[in-house]
């Protein structure tokens, strides 16, 4: 097991590694920071504005290559991720904006998966139910929602409710003020919208999984042997049915970094997300780089995650 | 009963006078979409300790059902009626949690797809102990030590190591095994089987079936054994139930039935399947029609529209199973039975005999035409892994195939699964320059077409694939189907059109259904127009890949039949892959035994059927079951030892040796030739017999 983990990590840091510098590539030939210089009235003499570009490694009279080496020797060696346009360091920026997104994303990652699965389990096991149809109605209307419909929604009749009895549980922009009550009180609208947006693809899908196993021939076997027959579907086709919901679990890690790009605007929360959009607004080849590595890791951290998943889960793979 | 011992174990049976099961009037009906579909209509039987039923019957006749019913695992939405005995224990109208105690315990099952049968995300030994834990408190010690016991009744070496082992570690026969295992680990008083070695090859069948019979000494339970294959009833049943259309036609002891069969439909099936034991001349008789649909039962005999002897009587009530006066136990629900017995009527009498065209007089063989030869054909796969595609083995799916067959005539390809039937038959279709060796087809070696004449001998070599079903576009009229292949060969439309009408004519279609889609057609007749669809283009040779494994029997004799007269009518000649020994000996005019990618004996069929000089054809050939309990009983099988070796294994010297009977009964000398030496293809003198052994039978 442990040499399957080291011998992903070398592939996934080659992969890593080749896609970082194509990224690279394609942001300096795309983005042109010059012409937000180039756009101020009065316009900065040719000189200063060089000056600034060649400081952030940016300047597009310099050789694509030299630029290329230098921003790679500065974040092989110094972890040095370059600068912005306009001279702030994009390493102060974005190993905080990233931890703000994986706290809201991990947070209702997790209610997702565990709610997702309860209630795709419980609805397969009484498919036909009052229970089945119910909550699959509810999960088709979430699937359905566009993601900023759902959060202003939210935000709306918290909002109303906020108004008409007079409460003031949560608030609906920002993180707070770094107590922890704050923290709850900032971060339970984002998360509960995350979460509803999440559940629903871990709930219709674990459904459709476990109603293909329950039928299986195994299945059948167990009952054969004298175990009842919801205990048999339990014991012997939940796990089957959870290995392709693990690679779910697994690739929705990949969305960590910027996937909560809605939730985190309307909120008013300055995440990952927001941050890339940022930086493509503002011709910030270092700093989209550096979003785009972020978001690489996340996809290899899930990757790697649904090999350990599904090395657990399923004896075929561990072995062979 | 009039036996009073049990053919199988040669020793008396007690006979309890009470039935161990007992089943009366049971009935299963499903919803459909096209109404009730009523799967079982009436069963009775009464099964003793010890003892074997067999339940024979078509698919669609209502046998898997039974077990199920009886198992009390339907579906909730089956409706079951009638009653089900358990001992003196009315198991009908239990609920799971009630029913639960009793499986596994009093009554097991075994199932016909070993491969799905076992969980795969737990080991064989959380399996077991699964089983056994469910009835029985026993320590985790206790537990392992029935666990070794029970694999070591069924004949898995090195038990220890198996437990902890994977069921996708496991072949399909020792997984049959370890499901006999669990069945048996309880003793339960009743094993119901349900085609357990349908999908196994003959040589593993025989080997479980053994383990089901030592479970069943072991165990002293009744058997219920349910199967299409009235060979596997010959040999295993003590009594036997012939089921048609959900209710039983026939009951009695297997000697009485396979000998003296009273109704119609067991004459059919018995005469419809060719034997391995015997040569047959002539042809097959078919059994007209189909089976009727559950659905819309007509009133009277379910059997009437297809009987020969039928008569307006029989339309009017359905009969009930009655002894006519052969013996007390033998009973038939036929109105003409009474006739059959008192005349002793055969099924020669009663089914007309169905004309074949004689072959055209043909040379000897060695002056007709060759059409395809194939010498020392290799195809091997690389194995690769890891995300340099390192090189971790070779997989030699054929390695050294030489097959020659002449104009008009038919030579079968028979070995057990993945020996390399189909990668030959696909080597060959892919009219290519092969990794090694040479394909001459109508004397033009392939290597050397280019693609326009590739395509153009493309209509000399055509295929007809095992399913039916699936080898046919369910959204092309048949038509389209049979017009594709004349399109390809760039025929006009007024000929297609005159072209399909003669083919549907020739394999016995109605020439007005081409407007039908496949799914239209019954089984039997889309394997008509998967023949004709391959002899469209008029080809010289046709390969057909187990064209009657997915049939009936009584449908398959209809097929088999077919195909004798097109060769006698067109004088095509067919390469036929088939599983089915007895078939492969009605059929062909020459055989070729293939083993781990080469072939191991060829030559006329006749005389490697009645002095077969390699050790595996030997083997192969007394695997095969005979219907007809009389024989069962007195044959001596050369068993098998082990499963069929991976192809990615290198062997030294003989392949065969690793299972070899007769490399055992060598001295050491005689088996160093065997390790080292590299048997050839040989013959002895001028016949037409060759083998590859260095000690031959």
């Amino acid at each position: 097991m442990l040499k399957f983990i080291v011998g992903r990590f070398v592939s996934y840091a080659v992969m890593l590694f080749i896609a970082t510098s194509g990224v690279y590539f394609l942001a300096s030939w795309f983005l042109d920071p010059r012409s937000n210089y180039l756009a101020m009235r009065p316009q900065p003499p040719i000189e200063s504005i060089n000056a600034s570009l060649d400081y952030a490694n940016i300047n597009d009279q310099t050789p694509i290559l030299e630029r290329y080496w230098n921003w790679l020797t500065g974040v092989v060696l110094r972890w040095d991720w370059g600068y912005s346009p306009v001279g702030e360091p994009v390493s102060e920026i974005i190993w905080d904006r990233a931890w703000v997104s994986v706290q809201l994303v991990t947070i209702s990652t997790v209610l997702a998966v565990v709610i997702g699965i309860a209630v795709g389990v419980r609805s397969a096991i009484r498919k036909y139910s009052a229970f089945d149809h119910t909550s699959n109605s509810i999960s088709v209307l979430f699937l359905v929602m566009p993601s900023f419909v759902l959060a202003l929604l939210v935000v709306l009749i918290y909002l109303e409710l906020q108004a008409t009895f007079d409460l003031h549980w949560f608030a609906v922009t920002g993180l707070g003020d770094g107590t922890f009550l704050s923290y709850v009180q900032h971060l339970f609208l984002p998360t509960l919208v995350l979460t509803l947006l999440g559940y629903v693809g871990f709930h219709l899908t674990q459904r459709t999984y476990l109603l293909d196993t329950m039928n299986a021939d195994y299945v059948r076997t167990a009952r054969a042997k004298g175990i009842p027959k919801n205990v048999a579907i339990r014991r012997h086709a939940l796990r089957t049915s959870m290995i392709p919901t693990a690679y779910g679990i697994a690739f929705s890690i990949t969305g960590t970094v910027t996937g909560a790009l809605f939730v985190e605007q309307i909120f008013a929360i300055n995440g990952a997300g927001l941050y890339f959009i940022e930086t493509l607004s503002k011709n910030d080849i270092n700093g989209a780089v550096s979003v785009a590595f972020l978001g690489g890791v996340a996809t290899c951290a899930g990757l790697l995650l649904a090999d350990i998943f599904v090395a657990i889960l399923d004896p075929r793979i561990r072995i062979s | 009963m009039t036996t009073t011992f049990t053919a199988n174990q040669g020793e008396p049976l007690l006979r309890a006078n009470k039935p161990v099961l007992s089943v009366k009037d049971l009935t299963v009906s499903y919803g459909s979409e096209a109404g009730p579909v009523r799967a079982v209509r009436g069963l009775s039987f009464d099964l003793m300790p010890g003892q074997t039923l067999g339940i024979a019957g078509e698919s669609g006749s209502g046998k898997s059902a039974t077990s199920l019913a009886i198992m009390g695992l339907l579906p909730d939405s089956a409706v079951v009626g009638g009653s089900v005995q358990l001992g003196s224990r009315e198991l009908l109208g239990l609920n799971d949690k009630e029913m639960s105690s009793v499986r596994g315990r009093d009554m097991s099952m075994i199932f016909q797809d070993p491969l799905s049968a076992l969980t795969p995300v737990f080991t064989i030994g959380q399996q077991i102990a699964e089983a056994l834990d469910t009835h029985q408190n026993l320590t985790r010690d206790q537990v392992r030590k029935r666990s070794l016991e029970l694999l070591d009744l069924v004949g898995i070496s090195e038990p220890e190591k198996r437990l902890k082992a994977y069921p996708h570690q496991f072949s399909g026969g020792m997984r049959q095994r370890v499901m006999i295992a669990i069945a048996i680990a309880n003793d339960p008083k009743v094993i119901i089987a349900d085609e357990p070695t349908t999908a196994l090859d003959v040589t593993i069948q025989a080997q479980v079936l053994d383990v089901l019979k030592k479970a069943q000494r072991e165990t002293g339970a009744g058997v219920v054994m349910i199967t299409h294959d009235l060979g596997v009833v010959a040999n295993m049943a003590d009594d036997v139930l012939v089921m048609y259309a959900g209710k039983p036609v026939e009951y009695g002891s297997v000697d009485q039935v396979f000998e003296k069969p009273n109704m119609p439909y067991t004459m059919g099936l018995l005469a419809a399947v060719p034997r391995p034991d015997r040569s047959t001349s002539g042809p097959l008789i078919p059994i007209e029609g189909n089976p009727p649909s559950p659905v819309n039962l007509p009133p009277g005999c379910p059997f009437a529209p297809r009987c020969p002897i039928a008569i307006d009587e029989c339309t009017t009530a359905e009969p009930a199973l009655v002894s006519h006066g052969d013996s007390e136990l033998h009973r038939a629900a036929c109105i003409r039975a009474d006739k059959i017995v008192a005349e002793g009527l055969t099924f020669n009498d009663v089914y007309p005999m169905p004309e074949i065209p004689d072959r055209q007089q043909l040379l000897p063989r060695e002056q007709r035409d060759s059409v395809l030869q194939v010498t020392d054909l290799k195809r091997h796969f690389e194995l690769s892994s890891g995300m340099l595609r390192r090189k971790v083995g070779t997989v030699r799916a054929v390695d050294g195939v030489t097959i020659d067959i002449r104009q008009g005539e038919t030579l079968a390809l028979v070995g057990e699964s993945g020996c390399g039937k189909t990668s030959t038959l696909l080597e060959i279709m892919q009219l290519k320059k092969p990794m090694n060796g040479k394909i001459v087809l109508m004397g033009r070696d392939v290597s050397e077409l280019n693609n326009a004449q590739r395509r153009k001998i493309r209509s000399d070599l055509q295929i007809v694939f095992q399913d039916p079903m699936a080898a046919l576009d369910p959204r092309m009229p048949v038509y389209d189907v049979i017009a594709e292949p004349l399109h390809a060969q760039g025929w006009k439309k007024d000929a297609i059109n005159e072209r399909i009408s003669d083919l549907m004519d020739l394999v016995g279609l109605n020439p007005d259904h081409v407007d039908r889609f496949p799914e239209q057609f019954s089984g039997g007749q889309r394997q008509r127009i998967g023949i004709a669809r391959a002899l469209a283009v008029e080809p010289a040779l046709v390969v057909l890949d187990e064209p009657v494994s997915a049939l009936d029997v009584s449908i398959q004799a209809g097929v088999i039949n077919l195909l004798e007269s097109l060769q006698a009518r067109l004088g095509v000649s067919f390469l036929f892959v088939a599983h089915d020994l007895s078939v492969v000996r009605h059929v062909a005019d020459r055989v070729a035994v293939m083993y781990l990618g080469r072939i191991v004996e060829i030559g006329d069929v006749e005389r490697i059927y009645t002095n077969p000089r390699h050790p595996y054809t030997a083997a192969l050939l007394s695997a095969a079951p005979v219907p007809d309990p009389t024989v069962e009983r007195q044959r001596e099988r050369i068993m098998l030892t082990g499963e069929l070796p991976s192809s990615t294994e290198r062997i030294s010297g003989c392949r065969f040796r690793t299972r070899c009977p007769k490399y055992k009964m060598l001295d050491d000398a005689d088996r160093t030739v065997c390790d080292t030496e590299e048997p050839d293809l040989i013959s002895e003198g001028a016949i037409d017999q060759q083998r590859a052994c260095h000690f031959p039978m």
